[in-house]
Parts: C-alpha cells; structure tokens; sequence
C-alpha cells in the first residue's frame, strides 16, 4: 500500500484526507488586562466552542488569559508572563448568558490539593468572589 | 467537518498523555452533565459534542492502539447515557467519579 495516512494520490492530485479544520489558522491567546466587551466574548465563543470563552484568572495581579482550547494553555501562557501557580483559577464564561451563571467554575486545572482544592470547582468562596469581581471588572456589556 | 478543537486536531492532542486527553474528556463530559443538571439542553449537548470530538481524537491516537477498547467502550456508555436508553445503568455520580480520577492524576504533580 502506497497510501499514507494523511494524503492520498487521485488522478487530480495529491488530495489532504485532513478535514477542512486541520488546516485552519489558529487563533493566538489573549490576556485581559483591560476592558473587554461582551460582544467581543460573544464573537470568541462563536468562532470556537459556540457557548463559552475558557479563561484563567490570575487572583493576585487581576488579569486573566482568554480564548486558549485548553485551560492549561492559558495556565501556562500566565506562568510564562510571571504569574504565581496557586493564583491561577480555571473558569469558563459563557458571554450569552447574565449574572452568576455566565461564570462556571470548572476546570482540571483547579485540582490543587495541596492547596487544599480537591474539586475542578472553586471551593474557596472568597476566591470565588474575588474571581467574580476581575471578570465584571474587565468585562463589558 | 466543523473542530471545535483546532490546533488539538492537528496533532497537539497527540502530546498529552492518556491521563491527560481522558482529563479533558471528562471536563466536557462533567459540563454536560452540569448543563443537564440545570435544565439547558442546549449547552449540555454543546458540551458533549466537544467531549465526543475529543474521544475521537484519542482513537486516532496511534500510541493507544492496544487499548482502544477501553476509549471505544467509554464513548459507547457515554452515548448510551446521555442519548441513548441507559442499557449500562451508568449515572452522572458514576461518570464523575469515572474522570475525576484522571483528573486528579493529572494535576498531582502541581505543588
């Protein structure tokens, strides 16, 4: 067999078997440290998972990295940039809907026993509150 | 076909370890099941959709060949839960508990 998994020869060509979105341009991570609309999140979401914005918040310098497939992605984005591991948190924001349910305090990131986190939540509330007020700071109606 | 995962589908997912990619399955697998929980059909199905997308990149996964039954047989259960008859009698306590432990075998080398 002279076919290799990623490409097959047609009599029109060397023709991609990769679907249309392996050869899409990927987009860069953002990070937030001034205001964002909500239309701009709307817009992200769209282009990507449809419903929600992955983000990670940094608790101590306020300012969060957005837009990454992974949180893990962002985590390591805001490490690069100096941030602390044990400030970093793990949300999802879904910019179509309103108040506290925009936030989701989910991700595997958030797994910390050490620091006393055993959920993929955000167990401490005053976190949790902390994290509330960087995202409705930064973010826009 | 529409990747909600692009750069993953490129190959990225090929970088993270098994523990890893069943991590982030479960992130999405737990976020249907919190969408359902709260009564938004729409975004629980969203969210299953990635976690099926990122279940069929593990299969193509050429480093688990030897093991693929244990992906194919989670995305059948899944499928049978979230969609089908629940032939499996799984449950969201059971799905949680499933992936949690990836989860935390993920991040338990972060101090």
């Amino acid at each position: 067999m002279f076919e290799s998994r990623s490409a097959v020869f047609t009599g029109f060509g060397l023709i991609s078997r990769r679907p249309l979105c392996y050869r899409r341009r990927y987009r860069a991570m953002k990070i937030v440290d001034t205001s964002i609309t909500l239309d701009e999140l709307k817009a992200m979401a769209g282009d990507r998972f449809g419903d929600l914005v992955k983000a990670v918040v940094d608790v101590a310098t306020g300012v969060m990295a957005i837009d990454g497939e992974l949180h893990a992605d962002e985590e390591a984005l805001l490490l690069e940039q100096g941030s602390r591991q044990t400030d970093l948190w793990g949300i999802n924001i879904y910019p179509e809907l309103a108040d506290k349910d925009r936030i989701e305090f989910d991700s595997i990131i958030n797994i910390r026993p050490s620091q006393g986190n055993r959920s993929r939540g955000v167990d401490d509330p005053a976190i949790k509150e902390k994290i509330f007020q960087i995202v409705a700071r930064w973010v826009k109606e | 076909m529409n990747c909600q995962h692009q750069s993953l589908a490129s190959g990225r997912w090929r970088s993270l370890s098994l523990i890893e990619q069943l991590a982030n399955i479960g992130s999405e697998v737990e976020r249907a099941l919190n969408w359902r929980d709260k009564g938004n059909p729409i975004y629980s199905q969203r969210a299953l959709e990635r976690a099926l997308e990122l279940i069929g990149l593990t299969v193509e996964d050429p480093r688990h060949r030897a093991r693929l039954k244990e992906i194919t047989r989670l995305r059948e259960a899944i499928l049978d839960y979230f969609l089908g008859e629940n032939l499996y009698q799984s449950s969201s306590a059971l799905w949680r508990k499933y992936f949690y432990a990836f989860g935390y075998a993920a991040r338990s080398r972060i101090k």
